[in-house]
């Protein structure tokens, strides 16, 4: 009886310690931006693996941010920005990346993933999706109207408040992006775009705060429609939503002319990365959708839709030939030289270029 | 020609006579062929009516008869579509409601809800701008005229029905309008309080000297208050006298079945002297005298009608037998002060009855299925013909 | 004698328990009555409320969530140790940037609660004048927009109001201007957003106090001499006065939080609390902050608000 009782109590251990050799449910969760991948692909993952792809979409960093932070997002891969990934990494969001189990991983640009170390040293969290850089979206023809033959190729469009209002009529809009605006204006200022010192931000904001009077708008989307049915005539944005406004004002044939430009003073270059949340409940397939878009037909794919280069070395043949060609989307080799990437910065330092940037919006001193 | 004019005894000088009896006396308010139609419908149909100064006139009538909108243009709320209204001489037309000597005391008393009792009786004097002092000495004044002084800060909401009476009274009174409307003034009162408020509303009319026009739907208000009473159906004026010969005198089988309880004998006139008529009525079972003469063509259909308590009732048969019939009671209704009978004639026509109880035994003379003989004097009925 | 004595307090006391019974009883069902709603409100009110106010006694960290812990106990060592961080609440109060945050708020939510005033009464006084029908009709139509999603219609008006958008276009053409209007991106716009979106919330307010209005007390008004627009002020406002605190207070305190308004129409000079809140969760990934920025709002705006109306409704049911 005692025996018996004791043999029960020791199966019972042994099943609650034996592994759980379950498969993985065939699913992977992915939560990617709006708009960056072609539709196309994610349905070729899915015949190729068999893993059904449950797709959400986001569009700010923050709104990511804050569900990360949250926990138990359930999601299996998401895409934040490199700083973003850097801070959120610290405080443990994300679980290291398994590279044996990503045979396509040498195809990575190498170039590339070491300025992507910057924010997370040796990539454990991450492997890069997209690259991208500001610039200056602008309407060719009335940008000629007003400026005549001046050369639109510096940041001096927005920063010199002489030029800037000479543009403020037809409309200029400045990034509502006050860490990347304000590492684009220490750079144009010479000085370090990472730098956390007070006396920089505060000439940071002196130079931004010039010019503010001449800026309409400040927008991190909204500029993409605007752009493109003639409400703005300069816009500070990302490469490929200047694009994507470009393309939209050829389809509207209303004869406006979108021109995207990397400033001669150099700018910022942003890294889209793919990563896994430490609690997301399908690694397994979340490794293999990875390793899936490490191949270079499917890197193309996303590069080709969204208007965004991808670091892979292989990519080249399958990219189209006026995104291949296009150095808003390829910068050449002198323009990537000038390209910086800007870190995350201290909670305190976000404290006071938050307060900064909203004094400059209201106007407030 | 009214039947009034007959029995004001021709020894009364002229001085003595209320206004409406004196021959070119200028009326207070003139009604001219007022027509009001909404619609189709003709809510006032060529109404004209002299009212005259200190009146206390009840328009009385059934709900639709028009009344409350013949009420509603004298206080400008509703414009006539034709016909004219003259206040004190004063033509109307154009005039709107805050610029009209008149107020008005509406049916629910329309009090302020967010005002105190002193503050709405305030309220006319504010708009004319007296002075502050004035108006809470004439405030005062009124409500201890109408037995609220001691109530002025409290709001409509915490007052009884009969004090919110008295403050809508009071409200309308204290601009010292010459012309005051009155809807249905007692009509949201129990009882006992209206019998008792009646008395005051006469007391307070005769005191400050205003005319009154009235709408009621009651009866015994109207006799009670009145001076003269206007009965109105589907929008006309039927009759236009003192309550006694409204009652007394009714002109038309309308008017007598709308106030107080009658019986009605069809007949045809046999004979029409000037100052007596026979009719011969089947529903009677005999030939009914009446003693004042009427004016209708020979052979005419017509109704005779005598109120209950004018009719004697008696188990032996009268020695005088004019209008006298037979009949059998089918019920008795004991009412205290008086017995009410029902008796069944052979003609199968019920008449009502009432015989104060002289005595405390009166009911008991009295059983169902008693047979008895009905009779009236010949200057108690009265002959209608329309 | 002393059986009948007996038998008396007996009888008082059997009254006495009878009576407590019934009591009891009644109470039970009242409770229960009352008790679903509280329920409801500690459930989806109170307890939020307290979540959001541990937080804001938080400081911000590293970790998931991104604030440290309130509460830290150790069961070995046998201690617990509460860490209250009243720095977020210091801050507030050290920094005028917030108070001009709160005071730019206050004011556009007061504007504006007072431009939904003005545009509200009209038309709950028609609705409420209307007969039958077109009453239900012109109800419907009140709460109509609120079966689209409140951002289309937000995007709507940026359509309207946009330099070449609809209403620039018809002035344009008719000739009234001769070059567009800058309306998006202004005060301006945020007002007409908060207007046009809270509208239905005056409106209903004040239709139920103006329906319950008799015709007759404004007849009496005119009869004692008023004008009708004084009538309006001396009788028909002061009537409705239930509806427009209600309606006041039902604009006003989501005004004062508004953040998709002034982010959407609103310029980049829009100063609002919503914004701030923003800024502080977002950007400065401070929630800690964000909370007490939250509960201060919540104390200092919506708490007297309240009070206040709480107070009138006890006034107005004696």
């Amino acid at each position: 009886m005692h025996h018996k009782k004791l043999g029960l109590a020791a199966a019972l251990a042994l099943t609650l310690a034996a592994p759980i050799t379950l498969a993985e449910e065939a699913v992977v969760n992915i939560y990617n931006w709006s708009d960056y991948i072609d539709p196309a692909i994610l349905e070729k993952f899915e015949t190729q693996t068999g893993i059904k792809i449950n797709y959400d979409v986001y569009d700010s960093n923050e709104v990511l941010e804050a569900k990360l932070m949250s926990g138990s997002t359930g999601y299996d891969v998401v895409m934040p920005t490199g700083s973003f990934l850097e801070r959120q990494a610290l405080a443990g969001v994300y679980a290291e990346i398994d590279r044996s189990q990503l045979q396509n991983i040498g195809n990575l640009d190498a170039e590339m993933a070491s300025k992507v170390a910057l924010h997370d040293a040796g990539n454990k969290h991450n492997v890069p999706y997209t690259w991208g850089t500001i610039g200056l979206g602008y309407n060719v023809d009335m940008v000629k109207a007003r400026l005549g033959d001046m050369p639109v190729n510096s940041w001096d469009l927005v920063f010199d408040p002489a030029i800037a209002a000479k543009l403020s009529d037809c409309g200029v809009s400045v990034l509502d992006s006050p860490a990347e605006v304000m590492s684009v204006a220490l750079n144009y200022l010479g000085l370090d775009p990472n730098s956390e010192k007070k006396s920089d931000l505060k000439k940071a904001t002196k130079l931004i705060s010039a010019s503010r009077e001449s800026f309409t708008k400040f927008s991190s989307s909204q500029y993409i429609s605007d752009l493109a049915n003639g409400e703005l005539c300069v816009s500070m944005g990302y490469n490929g939503d200047v694009l994507q406004s470009q393309s939209r004002a050829i389809e509207a044939g209303q004869g406006i002319n979108i021109s995207y430009i990397i400033p001669k003073e150099g700018s910022l270059v942003w890294f889209d990365l793919m990563a896994i949340p430490a609690d997301a409940p399908h690694k397994e397939a979340a490794h293999k959708f990875i390793d899936f878009i490490l191949q270079p037909e499917n890197a193309a794919g996303v590069s080709n839709y969204a208007f965004y280069a991808v670091p892979n070395n292989k990519v080249e043949p399958y990219l189209l030939e006026e995104v291949k060609n296009d150095p808003s989307i390829y910068p050449t080799d002198d323009i990537k030289e000038k390209l910086f990437t800007q870190k995350a910065h201290s909670v305190k330092f976000d404290r006071l270029l938050t307060r900064a940037w909203t004094n400059i919006k209201t106007a407030r001193q | 020609m009214s039947f009034s004019e007959q029995i004001v005894p021709s020894s009364m000088s002229t001085e003595q006579l209320p206004l409406w009896k004196q021959e070119g006396a200028e009326p207070f308010l003139r009604i001219e062929n007022v027509t009001k139609n909404f619609g189709d419908f003709k809510a006032v149909d060529n109404i004209s009516l002299d009212i005259y100064k200190k009146e206390l006139f009840c328009l009385l009538g059934g709900s639709g008869s028009g009344k409350s909108t013949l009420l509603r243009m004298l206080a400008g709320f509703e414009t006539p579509t034709s016909g004219r209204i003259l206040i004190d001489g004063v033509d109307m037309a154009g005039i709107q409601p805050w610029e009209r000597p008149v107020n008005m005391m509406f049916q629910s008393y329309a009090l302020f809800p967010h005002l105190s009792v002193a503050d709405n009786v305030a309220f006319g004097l504010k708009r004319e701008g007296v002075a502050k002092a004035e108006i809470k000495q004439r405030v005062e004044e009124m409500l201890g005229m109408v037995q609220l002084g001691h109530l002025g800060k409290r709001k409509p909401h915490q007052l009884s029905g009969g004090q919110r009476q008295r403050v809508a009274l009071a409200r309308a009174l204290i601009k010292r309008p010459k012309l005051l409307l009155l809807d249905e003034p007692l009509g949201a009162l129990d009882k006992k309080l209206r019998e008792e408020t009646q008395f005051e509303l006469i007391n307070i009319q005769e005191e400050l000297g205003v005319t009154f026009v009235v709408v009621t739907h009651d009866q015994e208000e109207a006799m009670t208050l009145a001076t003269r009473i206007g009965v109105m159906n589907q929008g006309i004026i039927v009759q236009t006298d003192e309550p006694h010969d409204v009652y007394e005198y009714p002109n038309s089988k309308f008017v007598a079945d709308f106030i107080g309880s009658v019986n009605m004998f069809e007949g045809k006139v046999i004979q029409d002297e000037p100052d007596s008529v026979q009719i011969d009525s089947k529903e009677a079972g005999t030939t009914l005298f009446v003693n004042h003469g009427i004016s209708c063509a020979p052979d005419q259909i017509v109704n005779v009608a005598i109120r209950p308590e004018k009719i004697r009732i008696t188990k032996k048969e009268p020695e005088k037998g004019v209008n006298c019939i037979q009949g059998i009671i089918e019920e008795i209704a004991y009412m205290g002060s008086l017995s009410v009978f029902r008796v069944r004639l052979a003609s199968g026509k019920e008449v009502r009855v009432t015989q104060p109880n002289f005595t405390r035994s009166m009911g008991d003379r009295y059983t169902w299925n008693d047979a008895v003989f009905l009779h009236w004097d010949e200057d108690s009925s009265v002959v209608l013909t329309s | 004698m002393s059986m009948s004595l007996g038998s008396a307090v007996m009888d008082r006391m059997a009254a006495k328990l009878q009576k407590y019974n019934f009591v009891k009883k009644v109470n039970w069902g009242r409770a229960v009555v009352a008790g679903i709603p509280a329920f409801w409100l500690g459930l989806f009110f109170f307890v939020p409320f307290l979540v959001v106010f541990k937080i804001s006694l938080t400081e911000a960290a590293i970790a998931i969530p991104p604030y440290s812990e309130l509460l830290d106990w150790d069961l070995e060592e046998a201690y617990i140790s509460i860490k209250i961080n009243l720095g977020n609440y210091l801050f507030l109060f050290e920094d005028d940037f917030y108070l001009d945050a709160y005071l730019s708020s206050v004011k556009i939510a007061v504007l504006s609660t007072f431009f939904t005033l003005l545009v509200a009464f009209p038309i709950a006084y028609a609705i409420a004048k209307s007969d039958g029908s077109t009453r239900v009709l012109l109800l419907a139509l009140v709460i109509l927009p609120f079966w689209t999603s409140f951002l289309l219609r937000v995007y709507a008006w940026m359509e309207f109001l946009k330099k070449n958008g609809i209403v620039n276009e018809f002035l344009l053409t008719i000739g009234i201007i001769d070059e567009p209007l800058i309306m998006l991106q202004t005060d301006f716009a945020v007002y007409i957003g908060i207007v046009y979106t809270y509208l239905p919330f005056m409106v209903l307010p004040l239709y139920s106090a103006l329906e319950k209005m008799d015709g007759t007390l404004l007849e009496a008004a005119q009869d004692l001499g008023s004008k009708p627009t004084q009538s309006f002020f001396l009788v028909t406002l002061p009537l409705a006065m239930p509806g427009v605190i209600a309606g006041c207070v039902l604009v006003f305190i989501p005004a004062v939080g508004e953040f998709v308004i002034p982010a959407l129409l609103g310029g980049a000079d829009t100063l609002m609390i919503g914004r701030v809140l923003w800024d502080e969760f977002f950007l400065n990934r401070d929630w800690p902050m964000a909370s007490a920025v939250a509960i201060v709002m919540l104390v200092v705006l919506v708490l007297p608000i309240m009070l206040i109306r709480n107070s009138q409704g006890k006034g107005e049911a004696v």
